[in-house]
C-alpha cells in the first residue's frame, strides 16, 4: 500500500531530514511512525502527500508512483489519503457538518448522498449531536474527531495521522486510539507518526523509529523504545 | 447542481469579506468602462457625422460654367476606366441647390439668399479605395490649390476630395477621442490591478483555508474558481453602472440637442446599445485576466 525506496530529503538549508529510507506497508497494517523531534517524521508524511518532493528514491502510495505524479494528479492522490494533524485543521468558518461535507463536496458528491454519509459518520465518532457547532464551540478532543470523520468520510485507502494525540489529554488520546483502531479494523492502511509512548505502548502495534532521518528498528508488535 | 451552490456560496462570502477593496475595484472598473464607452460613442458621432455630411460621395468634380452634356460624358467615361472608381453620379445644379437647402434648413435666411444659378453642377465619384484618390486627380490634370486642387481637363473648374477636407476638419475630434480612448486603457488597467489585488488578499486572507482544502484533494480550480468569479461580478457591476450612466448621459445631452441642432445627426439609443456587448466583453476580460494575475503566485500550495 505504501512503500518508500530509499527516500532521501534534503531541504534548501541543507537539512537532510531523510537519509536513505526504505519501508513497507501492507494493505490494512497499522504502523507508529515514532522518533525524537527533527528525526523526519513529519516529512515523511509531508512526502506521502506530496507537499513536498523527495530529493532521491521512490515512493508509491496506492499503487501510484508519487515522485511521477503530475500537479494536477496531486489532489486525486489526495482524495485516496486521509489525514488528521495535531492541530485538527478545520474551517472554522464552516459548522461541523460543514467540515465534513468539504470533503465530500470536492470530489464532486451530489447533496443527497453528502446527507446521508455525513451525518452517519459523525455518528459513529460520537458527534452526532454536534452537527450545527462551529469549530471553537467544540473541545480538543472534539475538533479532532470532526477532523478524523472529515478523514475517513470517503472511505480513503491510507489515512496519515500526524501526532493526532499531540494536543489532547490522555484519555481523549485514547479515545481518538480506540476510533482509529476501528477505522484500520474495516481496512484502512493507518501510518501515524507520534511521539506518545504510552499510547504506542498499549497498541502494540508495527512501531518504525526513526532517527535524525534513519531507520533504526521496524518491529511488529513493537513498543516506544 | 452542488458545485454551483458551492461557487455561488464562496463567491459571496468573499464578497463580503473584502467590502472595500471590492468597492475600489467596483468603482474604477466603472469610471474606465464609463469612458471606454464615452470614446466609442464619440467616435461613433464622428463616423456618423461624416456619412451624412459627405453623402458618401468621397470626391466631387465641380464643372465649370456653361455645363457641356459631351464633356460631361467623357469625363464620365474616362473616370470609370479608372480600375479605383466604383460610380459616378452627375449632380446638376438645381440637385445641388435641394442639397443645400437641406443642409441648410435652419438658416432660412441662407437658403433665401442663394441663387440656383450660383451653385456649380458636378460629378461625385466614389471611390472603391478612397485612399488611390491621387489616381483621379491624375488623370483629369490637377494640381492642389485654391479651394481643393484646379484641373487642367477641360470643362473641369475644381476638384475637391472631400475625405481630406473632413480629415481635417475631424482631425480636433480624432485626437479627443483617442485621449478618451488613452485615459480609458490606463482607467481599466487600474481596475485590473484592484481587482487582481483583492483577489490576492482573498487568497492570502484564506491561506490556512485553502491549505486545508487542497489537503483533502481539492483541486486548484475548485479554489480559484470562487475567486474569480468575485472578480467577474465586481467589473460586471461595475459595467452595467457604467451602460446605465451612459444611456442617461445620452438623454440628458444628445436628446436636447436632437430638437435644437436638427442638421447635425446626433447618435440614437441604438448606438449606445450597440456598444453594451463592447462593454460587457472589456469587462469581463479585465476580470478573468486580473483574476488570474492575482492568483499566479498561488498556484502550487
Amino acid at each position: 500500500m505504501i512503500s518508500l525506496q530509499r527516500v532521501t530529503k534534503v531541504y534548501r538549508n541543507g537539512t537532510t531530514a531523510l537519509d536513505d529510507v526504505s519501508m513497507e506497508v501492507e494493505k490494512g497494517e497499522f504502523v507508529f511512525i515514532v522518533g525524537a523531534s527533527g528525526s523526519g517524521k513529519s516529512t515523511m508524511i509531508r512526502l506521502l502527500l506530496k507537499e513536498d518532493e523527495a530529493t532521491k528514491g521512490d515512493i508509491y502510495v496506492a499503487g501510484k508512483n508519487v515522485a511521477k505524479l503530475t500537479a494536477w494528479k496531486v489532489p486525486h492522490l489526495r482524495r485516496n489519503i486521509g489525514t488528521v494533524f495535531q492541530d485538527f485543521k478545520l474551517l472554522q468558518d464552516k459548522t461541523v457538518f460543514e467540515n465534513v461535507a468539504f470533503a465530500l463536496e470536492v470530489i464532486g458528491k451530489t447533496k443527497n448522498v453528502i446527507d446521508q454519509r455525513v451525518p452517519e459518520i459523525l455518528d459513529l465518532v460520537g458527534l452526532g449531536d454536534k452537527l450545527n457547532n462551529y469549530p471553537d464551540e467544540l473541545s480538543g478532543g472534539e475538533q479532532q474527531r470532526v477532523s478524523l470523520a472529515r478523514a475517513c468520510v470517503n472511505r480513503p485507502l491510507v489515512l496519515l495521522a500526524d501526532e493526532p494525540t499531540g494536543n489532547l489529554d490522555p484519555s481523549t488520546s485514547v479515545d481518538i486510539m480506540r476510533l482509529l483502531d476501528k477505522v484500520n479494523r474495516i481496512g484502512t492502511t493507518i501510518v501515524m507518526a507520534t511521539h506518545d509512548q504510552a499510547i504506542v505502548d498499549a497498541m502494540r502495534r508495527r512501531v518504525i523509529e526513526l532517527e535524525k532521518g534513519k531507520v533504526v528498528r521496524d518491529q511488529a508488535r513493537g513498543v516506544y523504545s | 447542481m452542488a458545485k454551483l451552490d458551492y461557487f455561488f456560496r464562496e463567491t459571496t462570502s468573499g464578497l463580503r469579506r473584502n467590502g472595500l477593496v471590492a468597492f475600489a475595484a467596483i468603482s474604477t472598473t466603472f469610471i474606465a468602462l464609463l469612458l471606454f464607452g464615452l470614446a466609442l460613442l464619440i467616435s461613433r458621432q464622428v463616423n456618423i457625422m461624416i456619412d451624412r455630411t459627405t453623402g458618401n460621395v468621397e470626391v466631387a468634380i465641380y464643372l465649370s460654367d456653361p455645363v457641356n452634356d459631351q464633356n460631361v460624358a467623357s469625363l464620365r467615361e474616362t473616370l470609370m476606366a479608372l480600375p479605383i472608381v466604383a460610380t459616378v453620379d452627375y449632380e446638376n445644379k438645381q440637385e445641388a441647390y435641394e442639397r443645400f437647402q437641406d443642409l441648410f434648413a435652419n438658416s432660412r435666411e441662407l437658403v433665401d439668399n442663394v441663387d440656383p444659378e450660383a451653385l456649380p453642377a458636378s460629378l461625385r465619384v466614389k471611390l472603391s479605395e478612397p485612399e488611390r484618390f491621387q489616381e483621379v486627380a491624375a488623370v483629369l490634370g490637377c494640381e492642389p490649390g485654391r479651394g481643393g486642387y484646379v484641373c487642367a481637363a477641360p470643362g473641369v473648374e475644381t476638384l475637391v476630395d472631400q475625405r481630406e477636407f473632413l480629415d481635417r476638419l475631424f482631425a480636433v475630434t480624432r485626437v479627443f477621442r483617442v485621449g478618451v480612448l488613452l485615459v480609458a486603457i490606463v482607467m481599466l488597467v487600474s481596475a485590473a490591478v484592484l481587482i487582481a489585488n483583492t483577489v490576492r488578499m482573498g487568497l492570502f486572507a484564506r491561506r490556512k483555508e485553502i491549505g486545508i482544502m487542497k489537503l483533502v484533494g481539492a483541486t486548484n480550480w475548485r479554489i480559484r474558481i470562487p475567486f474569480l468569479i468575485e472578480g467577474l461580478f465586481e467589473s460586471l457591476i461595475g459595467a452595467v453602472a457604467a451602460i446605465l450612466v451612459l444611456f442617461a448621459l445620452k438623454v440628458a445631452f444628445i436628446n436636447p440637442l436632437n430638437d435644437s441642432v436638427q442638421f447635425v445627426p446626433w447618435i440614437v439609443n441604438r448606438d449606445v446599445l450597440a456598444i453594451v456587448p463592447w462593454l460587457l466583453f472589456a469587462g469581463v476580460l479585465v476580470a478573468i485576466v486580473a483574476g488570474l494575475v492575482g492568483m499566479r503566485r498561488f498556484l502550487d500550495v
